[in-house]
C-alpha cells in the first residue's frame, strides 16, 4: 500500500518524501475535522446530564 | 510471492490502524481541550461585551454592597424589567444555545471560571456548561440546574468529586453576583434520575421551595453509566457594581 504510493509519486527522493509529509498532513487535518468530530459523540464522555 | 504480499499489507494495515487509534486518543484528550478553551474564552468575551454595552448601567444600585441575604432580594436578569415589587416574576428567556452567566468555584481552582449557556445539547457543551431548560432563572425560586463535561472539551468538572458542602458556587449575569453554598457531598445517581433537578430535589435534603442551584456531571470520570450530582442554596446577592463576592477574594 504505502510502497505503491511511493513508487507512483513523481520526482526524487526528496520530492516524494515532501509529498508523502504534505498527504500525511491533509490526512490529518481531515481527520480532525471532520472524521473525529463524527466519531466522537459515540464515546460515552458527552452524556453528562440527566433525563430520560 | 503473494504470501509476502499479503503479510506486507497486513502489517501495513495494522500500522495504519494503530496510528489512526494513536491520533484519536490525541484527538479527544488533547485537541477538544484546545477547542473547548477558546470556545469557552469566546463565549466569555461575548457576554463581556454585552455587559459592557450599558446593561449594567440600567440596572437600580442594590440597597448597600454587603450580602444580603436571598429572601429579601428579588434578582431579575433582566435589567428592563427590575423592579423591586413588581409583577410575579417573569424575567426574559435565556436564548437557546447563547451564554447568559459565568460560573466560578474556587474549590476547582481559583482562576476556575467556565460560561453558562442555555441548554443542554451536545454541540452547547463544547461551548460551557449547559442550563438545563425548563428548570428556573439564575436567582430565582426553583432550581437553576446546570451540568458540565466531566472529562474532555477542557475537563470542566474533573475534580467534581473535591466538592464540599460550604464550597461556594459563583455566578454573575453581568448585573449581580449570585454566591450559592453546596449543601451535599457529591451524589452519585443513575442518568434516568431527573428528580435530581427538581424545584425541590427529592434527595437534597431540601424540604420546602427555595432557590436551588443543581451541578451535573457523569461518573465514572470516562464513562457513562451513572451521574454525579452536588445540590446548593442561594446564600446571598450582591449587585455587579460593589465587586466580587467574598468567595471569590483572596
Amino acid at each position: 500500500m504505502y510502497g505503491w504510493i511511493w513508487r507512483h509519486l513523481p520526482g526524487n527522493t526528496w520530492i516524494r518524501v515532501l509529498i508523502s509529509l504534505l498527504l500525511v498532513l491533509v490526512v490529518v487535518y481531515v481527520l480532525f475535522q471532520y472524521v473525529f468530530p463524527w466519531a466522537e459523540p459515540l464515546l460515552p464522555f458527552n452524556d453528562v446530564t440527566v433525563n430520560n | 510471492m503473494p504470501v509476502r504480499v499479503v503479510v506486507r499489507t497486513f502489517s501495513e494495515l495494522c500500522i495504519t490502524v494503530g496510528a489512526l487509534i494513536v491520533l484519536f486518543v490525541a484527538y479527544v484528550l488533547f485537541w477538544t481541550g484546545v477547542k473547548a478553551d477558546s470556545a469557552m474564552d469566546h463565549q466569555i468575551d461575548t457576554l463581556q461585551n454585552q455587559w459592557s454595552k450599558g446593561s449594567v448601567a440600567v440596572e437600580q444600585p442594590r440597597p448597600g454592597p454587603s450580602p444580603s441575604q436571598s429572601e429579601s432580594q428579588s434578582d431579575n436578569p433582566s435589567p428592563a424589567q427590575d423592579q423591586e415589587q413588581g409583577q410575579p416574576q417573569t424575567p426574559t428567556p435565556y436564548k437557546d444555545g447563547k451564554p447568559f452567566a459565568v460560573m466560578y468555584i474556587p474549590r476547582l481552582g481559583f482562576t476556575w471560571n467556565k460560561p453558562v449557556l442555555q441548554g443542554t445539547g451536545v454541540d452547547i457543551l463544547k461551548k460551557g456548561l449547559g442550563h438545563y431548560a425548563g428548570t428556573a432563572q439564575l436567582g430565582q425560586k426553583g432550581n437553576f440546574s446546570v451540568a458540565g463535561h466531566r472529562r474532555t472539551y477542557g475537563d470542566p468538572f474533573k475534580d467534581f468529586p473535591k466538592l464540599r458542602p460550604g464550597d461556594a458556587v459563583v455566578l454573575t449575569d453581568g448585573t449581580t453576583w449570585f454566591t450559592y453554598r453546596i449543601d451535599t457531598k457529591p451524589y452519585k445517581t443513575l442518568p434516568s434520575d431527573v428528580a435530581v433537578i427538581d424545584p425541590v430535589p427529592r434527595k437534597s435534603g431540601y424540604k420546602e421551595p427555595g432557590r436551588y442551584l443543581t451541578l451535573t456531571t457523569c461518573e465514572p470520570e470516562w464513562g457513562h453509566s451513572h451521574r454525579l450530582i452536588v445540590w446548593a442554596h442561594l446564600d446571598a446577592t450582591q449587585p455587579a457594581e460593589a465587586g466580587k463576592p467574598e468567595a471569590l477574594r483572596r
